[in-house]
This record gives structure tokens, sequence and C-alpha cells, in this order.
């Protein structure tokens, strides 16, 4: 026999694959537009930030001819003037396009100091008519002198750079073009991260110890009482971030609600610092995050069977027992879900850390936010951008992979 | 009731102390809400209860203002905006998802959601990189752009829900009397739908209305909104006339929630 | 058992054919065929039934013919005419659903308006049909109500005078009655078998309940796997399976295997598994053939003096007794380990008790022969 009924069964599963395909389209064509427009709207700005993060036009744009001269360095020794008089002609150009400032902003993250002197020098150059340019730029600085300066230089003619994502992690690029640690006193970004998951990692762990009693209650009060209680959870869901935020900054004032209790009851005599702490931030977090938590908890325990219980009881376990070995494990499908949404939602908080919170509690977003509007340092708030996707996506991922994305519900 | 018959003495307690314990839970949960409305009506500038004196004088500062008002009527503008745009795309997108033919359902699923994922800082700064480069930062347009993104999974999720309920052999009864497609979705099957369409328009208006952090990135003063005019005043120095609007905002909460209640109690009739 | 009529007429000379499948495939996968081969003529005016348990092809054979579904190959005509591109709201085919499928926002009179407003028909000359539509299924006082405030026997209702009032010469009907409660059902099984002679409709009816095909059909289609397993009339259907599959669907049937050993006059001499020998109808079979022995347990009785020459006699060892009312249920092991029961009339009837031997009679014409 030959292999001819496979091949027939193969044609037809190819032909009922491609008679479907209509009913296909016309699906997809639906969801199309919604598709379409995060793409541009959603996915685009995000792959931006993404580019933004290892974008490196500065040194590019502004020495072009300091580059193709220093294609012959030997990258040991002090250039030789031809090197020198190409920097003096680009600073000439970026002195009337007040781009200078541009090219040494850039080189100052790799050498401190390197944005005085570009300012200097180009200042310098534009007095000049003509060279040897060498003494001049030696007698302004060593810096000049130094060939760290020009690998780095040099290193920077690529216009793409690893620099912003290493230094997002602390790390960054020897004069040899290996990894090395940053000085400790400017490794702050993985203290920064471990905060952020920290301080996520707390507020996840306190919604689920106030939640899930909650839940359960929810579960077993009668009818009315019940619809209550929901309304009293979902309240808040519904109440704007910025608003509850609020709330908890006038509560927490030193001058604040909190205080004056605890004045009035004699239990402190003096005031208490609540506000721009850590304690506060993870409290007014954890106040918000809870209807996250508490409502997947819910609707699994919802639908656990009474009378799982009452044949664990009749087989001879104890209340205590019951609980543990018959209700808990059946409860973990919800207790993931909920404790994945509440982790995922408290890795990108901003408002809160940036009005409750003080310096020692601002997360990866505030930072972000920083160099954005203050440094203007966007590579850096890119690199920082994309440490944060990548650790909220990976996991979303494990959200995907353990509850699903069909699965999350409104109320 | 609470308590099944058979519970021994020990358990009674536990269970007492449990529900003690949730009660507790619940009052943390609301208090704190409606601790600014009290202060918003106080006389005083600062932030002690009990109050001393009520007055309407923040409420009179907050309508007075005409900062204030600008704001609130752009919140509003980018609101209703957002709310057409994102009930638009998220209904149609839902009906397409919930077709068993759809392809790729899992993936699709995944990537409509993820605007509720990403951290909220990276879409305004990456907007506002990206939006720059064709002009759209501080306009009206860039801000509703950006919100409609955001407001589109609320949307997707609440009509999925709806349609997982909804029967397909309503839509096939009426192209079977002779309707066609498009008219067997306006006869049948919307009206069916629609308080999940109304919820999901409900959630996308409040998800613009209330949403900060990118309107801060991407709007300047001309199409400021509530939320920023507030935020940058509790920045600089908290005063009661934001307890006024922080009052405003709960009670629109308040009432939109309260719609949304309503229409789930008919649904589920 | 009524309705239970003979329409030989109704099994259709071409030019009689309503509906017409040739070689018809369904796959949903490309991998599993969920209808092989489908060959079936619907003749106008006729009710006709496909019977089969889920799973076995019938609901999808109507989806394709109310246009919901479309055939992977093979072709449908519909009064001659190829319908497989037709969207459903171009057939002019009344659909019965399942669980009714009533437009819930809309009140019953609206409902069933529904399908005249696509037909040009408003005003007076709509009222005037929906009145007459609700006054056949009884239902003229309960046009304003929403369809949510009626029982479940008046939503079938409703459902029904709404795919019938636009006056379809086909009809089509997807368990209709299954989220009934019996009498319910037996009382709308009449009272839909009157509508559809009365108005002349031709008919295509899905269920799996046999009595129900057998009560309302002129001819059925029993569905199993994929394919039509027989297709007849039920009188035939009940007194002649063609296979095991139906014998075993229609009714009670003991099943046995055996072995065809000879003929002798018109009627076929088989082996029991035990070595004893039986006589059967002889209906034409192959002689290697692995055969199953069929017989209704009605058609087994007590043998004894009365009996009349030239039947079965075997005999076995009683295990379960029932008594059920107005028969008993009597089970015995014979032929070598085989369970055989029969269904003894409790006027003739006497007590068992387990391990007793039973002699037990049938006669020759009542035992079939079926491959497989």
């Amino acid at each position: 026999m030959t292999a001819s009924p496979d091949i027939e069964r193969i044609r037809t599963f190819v032909a009922v694959r491609r008679a479907a395909r209509p009913a296909r389209r016309a699906a997809f064509s639906l969801a199309l537009p919604l598709v379409a427009f995060l793409l541009i709207a959603f996915v685009a700005p995000i792959l931006y930030l993404l580019v933004t993060a290892v974008d490196n036009p500065e040194t590019k744009t502004v020495l072009p001819q300091t580059l193709t001269a220093l294609e012959s360095w030997d990258g040991a020794s002090t250039p030789e003037e031809a090197v020198f008089a190409a920097l003096a002609a680009d600073l000439k150009i970026a002195q009337e396009n007040s781009t200078a400032a541009l090219v040494g902003k850039r080189l100052n993250y790799e050498i401190s100091g390197m944005r005085s002197k570009v300012l200097a020098a180009s200042r310098m150059v534009a007095g000049m008519d003509a060279g040897p340019y060498r003494e001049a730029f030696l007698d302004q600085s060593d810096l000049w002198a130094a060939p760290e300066t020009w690998a780095v230089i040099q290193r920077n003619g690529a216009s793409l750079t690893p620099y912003y994502l290493l230094t997002a992690v602390d790390l960054k690029q020897s004069p040899t073009g290996g990894l090395e640690r940053v000085q400790p006193d400017q490794a702050i970004f993985l203290t920064i991260l471990g905060r952020t998951l920290l301080v996520a990692g707390m507020v996840t762990a306190f919604t689920l110890i106030l939640g899930y009693p909650v839940a359960y209650v929810l579960t077993i009060a009668p009818k009315t009482i019940a619809a209550v209680m929901m309304l009293m959870v979902l309240l808040p869901l519904w109440t704007s971030l910025l608003v509850r935020t609020t709330a908890w900054v006038v509560l927490l004032q030193s001058d604040g609600v909190i205080n004056s209790i605890l004045m009035t009851l004699h239990l402190t005599a003096e005031k208490v610092q609540l506000i721009f702490t850590r304690v506060g931030t993870v409290t007014a977090m954890t106040h918000i995050q809870l209807p996250f938590t508490i409502l997947p908890i819910y609707s699994v325990m919802r639908s656990i069977q009474p009378t799982q219980l009452r044949a664990a009881r009749s087989l001879g376990a104890g209340p205590t027992s019951a609980f543990w070995r018959i209700y808990a494990p059946q409860t973990l499908p919800g207790v993931v879900a909920g404790c994945l949404m509440t982790f995922i939602l408290s890795l990108g908080y901003y408002i809160t850390p940036a009005l409750v919170g003080g310096p020692q509690d601002q997360m990866v977003s505030n930072f972000i936010s920083t160099y954005i509007n203050r440094d203007l340092n966007w590579g850096l708030a890119a690199a920082l951008g994309v440490v944060l996707l990548i650790v909220t996506l990976a996991i979303y991922g494990l959200f995907l992979r353990l509850v699903g994305a069909d699965k999350i519900k409104l109320g | 009731m609470w308590l099944p018959s058979y519970a021994t003495p020990s358990e009674r307690m536990m269970r007492i102390l449990v529900v003690v314990f949730a009660i507790l839970v619940m009052l943390f949960l609301i208090a704190p809400l409606f601790i600014i409305v009290p202060l918003s009506f106080s006389k005083d500038p600062f932030f002690t209860l009990p109050v001393r004196e009520y007055s309407l004088r923040w409420y009179a500062d907050l309508f007075g203002n005409p900062r204030w008002m600008e704001a609130m009527v752009n919140s509003g503008i980018a609101a209703v905006l957002t709310t057409i745009f994102a009930t638009t795309l998220g209904t149609l997108a839902a009906l397409g998802i919930a077709r068993p033919d759809f392809p790729a359902r899992r993936f699709v699923m995944a990537l409509l959601i993820s605007p509720m994922i990403v951290p909220i800082v990276i879409v305004a700064v990456g907007s506002y990189l990206f939006f720059g480069q064709f002009g759209l930062t501080n306009t009206r347009a860039g801000l509703v752009f950006a919100h409609t993104a955001l407001a589109t999974p609320f949307v997707v999720i609440t009509v999925t829900a709806t349609l997982s309920t909804y029967d397909t052999n309503l839509t096939r009864a009426a192209n079977s009397l002779g309707a066609s497609g498009l008219s067997a979705f306006f006869r049948v099957t919307l009206p069916n739908i629609l308080p999940g369409v109304i919820s999901g328009a409900i959630f996308a208006f409040a998800t613009s209305f209330d949403e900060v952090v990118v309107a801060l990135f991407l709007t300047a003063a001309e199409q400021r909104t509530l939320p920023v005019q507030m935020f940058s005043g509790i920045r600089d120095q908290i005063n009661p006339t934001i307890m006024a609007a922080a009052t405003m905002l709960l009670a629109l909460s308040i009432l939109l929630f309260a719609a949304l209640t309503i229409l789930t109690r008919k649904k589920a009739r | 058992m009524t309705a239970l009529q003979d329409r030989t007429s109704a099994t259709g000379k071409p030019d009689d054919a309503l509906v017409r499948f040739t070689e018809v495939k369904k796959s949903y996968d490309g991998i599993q065929y969920v209808v092989k081969d489908l060959n079936l003529d619907v003749a106008k005016g006729e009710f006709l039934t496909m019977l089969g348990p889920s799973g076995s092809g019938k609901t999808t054979t109507l989806m394709m013919l109310g246009g919901f579904e479309r055939p992977t190959l093979g072709h449908i005509l519909l009064d001659g005419k190829p319908v497989e591109k037709l969207p459903p709201e171009k057939r002019n085919i009344g659909f019965v659903f399942q669980n009714y499928a009533l437009f819930p926002h809309m009140t019953v009179a609206e409902n069933v308006a529904f399908p005249l407003r696509y037909r040009g028909i408003r005003g007076d000359a709509a009222r005037e049909k929906v009145k007459r539509a609700l006054g056949r299924v009884s239902l003229e006082a309960m046009g304003d109500r929403k369809p949510a405030q009626l029982s479940g026997g008046q939503q079938q209702r409703v459902a029904l005078a709404r795919a019938l009032v636009f006056e379809p010469s086909l009809v089509l009907m997807d368990e209709p009655l299954g989220a009934l409660d019996k009498q319910l059902r037996e009382r709308m099984q009449i009272e839909i078998k009157h509508l559809q002679t009365s108005l002349g409709i031709t008919m295509v009816y899905v269920t799996h309940d046999q009595s129900e095909a057998l009560t309302m059909s002129d001819r059925i289609a029993v569905f199993h796997d994929g394919r039509i397993q027989q297709l007849a009339d039920p009188k035939t259907l009940y007194n002649a399976p063609e296979n095991r599959f139906v014998a075993g669907f229609i009714g009670e049937n003991n099943t046995m295997a055996c072995s065809l050993m000879g003929r002798e006059t018109g009627l076929a001499v088989v082996k029991m598994a035990d070595g004893s020998t039986l006589k059967a109808s002889d209906t034409v079979l192959s002689a290697d053939a692995d055969l199953t022995l069929s017989v209704r347990p009605e058609n087994i009785m007590l043998a004894g003096d009365q009996t009349p020459p030239g039947m079965n006699l075997f005999s076995g060892i009683a295990t379960d007794v029932f008594f059920l009312g107005d028969h008993m249920r009597l089970s015995v092991e014979a032929f070598g380990g085989q369970t055989v029961t029969a269904r003894i009339p409790i006027a003739v009837a006497r007590t068992f008790a387990p391990g007793e031997t039973v002699h037990l009679a049938c006669m020759a014409a009542d035992c079939r022969l079926l491959e497989g």
C-alpha cells in the first residue's frame, strides 16, 4: 500500500482549514480596528521607549570629523594634532549651532567633568583662527591627554549604546570593553529595583492577610449582609486612585487625622511621623490594592461546595484540619490570581509613593519620571522603563500561564 | 447561616474572631474614603477632626476659580471622547473574540488586556516621547489617544463577559427569520448585550476621568485635567479646596458605581 | 401511537424532493468527520425525523440545512437549487431552536412579527398575521407579555408561531421539546404533528428521543457516527432494524452472537454460542459474516403446553426478576453465558426464584439476523 490515504487526509485537512478561512478572517476583522489602534497608540510608544534606551545620536552628529580622525588613532596614547584639529572644527560648528552642551552632557554621563570641559573648549576654539590645537587643548585640561577620554568618544560614535541599559542595572563598560560594576556610591538602581520589588511584595502579602478572611466572610454571610459588604469592597475600587491617595495624605499628615486621634487618646505624647515614610506608603498602597486581591479569591471561594467541608468532617477531620487540608488548597487558584494581579499593579505605582512616600520610598516609576522631567536624561529614563517593563511582563507571563487573560473580571 | 449546627465551641470562637477581623478590614477599606467629606466642609484650613465649624467656602473657592473649572471641563471632554472611542473599538473586538473561529485568541486577548498591566509611567513616558514626534503632546488629541488605549481593556472584559452568557442561537434565530448580519446585530444582539456595553462605557469614562500620570506628561496648561490640577495642588501645598475637588470626584464615582450596580442587577434578573 | 402512519408514498420520487443532500461531508478540524457521505431526500409535505445519540451528526446536518454551517464537501439542494452558500436569511426556512431563542427584549407579538418585517409585511396586515399565528397555538392573549413571563410550554408555542408566521414551506426543529416535562412533551408532540399535517408543511425534526420520533414521523433517519444507519418509516424501523445499532437504539433488544448453518423452508438456521440451533427470518446475508441474532423482550414468552409447534425453544437460569406493574421483567442466562431478557405479561406470569431453570419460546419470524 502507498501512503495515499495519508495524503488524502492531509488534503482534506488543508481543504477544511481553507474553508474555515473566511470565518476566521471575519472574526478577526472585528478585532482588527482595536488591534491596529493599540499597535499605534500603545505598542509603538513602548517600542519607541525601548529604542530611546539604546539610542546614541549626540557624539555621532556633533563630532563627525573627530570620529573620522580617530579611526587612525592607536588607542593607547594621546592623539596627534590631526585629531585635535578635527575636534576643533567640530566644536566650532557646535558652538555656532549651540549643540556643544548636548555632546558635553552625553560624555559627562561616562566621564564626570566632561560637560564643562567641552563647553569651555568650544568657547576656546571659537576664538582661535588656526592651530596648533593640540597644545591649546592639553593646556585647558588633562582630560584631553587621557587615552580613556578618547576611547569613550570613539565608542560613542556608534549609533546605539548599551550605556543606559547597563547603568540601569548598575553596570558599566570598562575602557577595555568588558563589563564591571559601577562605584558603590553610584550603584543606586539595583537598590531602587529591589525596593520596588520589596514594597510590591509587602503590599501583596498584606492584602492577602487582610483580604483572605474578608473573602471568606463574604461567602458565609447572609445574602443581604454579603451584598452590602460587596458594595464596600467595590466602592474603593471605583474611587479615583488620586482621591484615595489624597485621603491618605490627609490622614497621615503630622497635623492630620490619625495623629489627632492618637493624641486625643493619649496613645502618644508627640506627633508621630507617618507621611513620607515606608509605613505610610505601604499602608496606602495596601488600602488601594485590597479589592484586587479580594475579588479573585472570593470568586473561587464561592465555587467551593459547602458539602466538601461536611464530607471532610464526616470522614473524621477536625475543623482546623478540614480547613487546611480541604478548603485552603482549593482556594489556591484565587490566591494566585489575586496576588499576582496585586503584585503586577504594585510594581508600577507612581502617584502614591510620590505623594505619601519619602525619598527612601520612591519606586522605579518615580525615578523614570524624575529623569524625564528634571534631569532630561531620556536614555536613562527609557532604560529604567525597559527594566521595569521586563520585570512586569515576566510576571504577566506567569499570570497568563497560571490564570489566563480571560479570567480577569471587573467586580 | 453564619455557622453550621455541628460547630464546636472553639470553631465558634474562631468564627467570631474572623468575622470581627473582617469587619475591621471593611472599616479600613471604607473609612479613609469618607474622611475627606467632612474636611471639605470645614471652615478651618487644616485637616483635623472633629470639624469645629462647617462652611461651603472651599466649594465656593473651587467653583469660583477658573483654573479648576477649566480643568473640570477638560476632564469631561477627554473622558467623553475616550468613552466613545474605547466603547466602539472594545465592543467590536469583543464581538470578534467571542466567535468560535477567532484565530490566536489567547495571544490577542493577552495583547488587548496589556494596557491594564503595563506600568502607567511607561505608557506615559512612551507616549510623551513618541507622540512628541508628531506634535501630539500638549494636545487634547494626544491625551484622548492614550486614554482610549488605557480604557479599552475594561470594555473588552465587560463585553466579553456579557457575550459569554449571550445565547448565540438568538442571532441564528434572527437570521433564520430573515434578518441579515447587520440588522440582526442592531435588532437582536446589541439590545441583549447592552448592559455589558454600558458597563464598559462607564469603566472607560471613569478610567479617563480619574487618570493622572499620562495626563501629567501629555498636557500643557490649556488641556490640564482635574486630577492633574489636584496632583499639582497636593504636591505644592495641600489645601481644603483640593478636599472639595476630591469630594466631588468621590461623589461622581459613587454615582457611576450606583449606575453600574443597578445595571448589573437588572441583568441578573 | 395514533399518529403512526404508513406513508410509503413519501419515500419520494425525485421531483417530489424538497430537500436533497448529495454526498455531504462536514468536518470542523479537517481530521474527523462529523457527517460522512450523507445522501438524503426529504419529500414535500413529509415529516422526517433525524434520530440519534448526541454527537451522531444529526444536529450538524440540520444546521447545514438551516444555513448555519457549511458543508465541507457535497451539495444541498432546496427545491432543486443548490443552497450551500446561501445565508440563512435568504433561505426562507422556519427554524425552531433547542431553547426556543425567543428575543428576551421583545414582547411575544414583537417576536412573532419579527420575520414579517423582512418580508415587507407591516401594519394591519402584520398584526392580522401575528394574531392568527398566535391563535393557532392558543396564545392570543399573551401578545403583550415578555418571553420571560411565560411558562416553558408557552415559550415553545411562541417559537413555533414565530417559525410558522411567514408560511415557510420547510420548518426545521432542533430538539424543540427537550426542556419540557414528560406530560407537556407528549401533548406538544401531538400539537406539532397536527399543525404540520393541517398546514401541509415539510418538517425536518431532530431528536434523541425515540418515542418522540416514532410518534410524529413519516420517516425516521437513524444517525450514528456521522452516517444514516437506516432510513425507514417508524413501523419498519421498529420491526425490521437493519443493523445492530438500530436494533439496540430503537426499543429494547436482546442481541446474541451466532453463526449461519443453513437455510430451511424460507428460514435461516443459526448456531448459538453453546451449540444449540435456532431458526430466524431469512434476511439476505453472506454466510461467512459474524452474525447477531436479535429478538425483542416482548416477543419472548414462557414455553408451556400451549406453545404452538415450530417455535424456537430454549431454556436458561433465572438471574433477575422484577415486577413492573403491567408486566414482569425476567432475565435468564442462556446459550452459554448470554443474558436474555423477556417481558412477560402479568396475566401469564408466575414467580421465579433466582437460579431456577426457565423454559422460553419465541417465533422464528421475530428473530432477526443482523450483520456484525
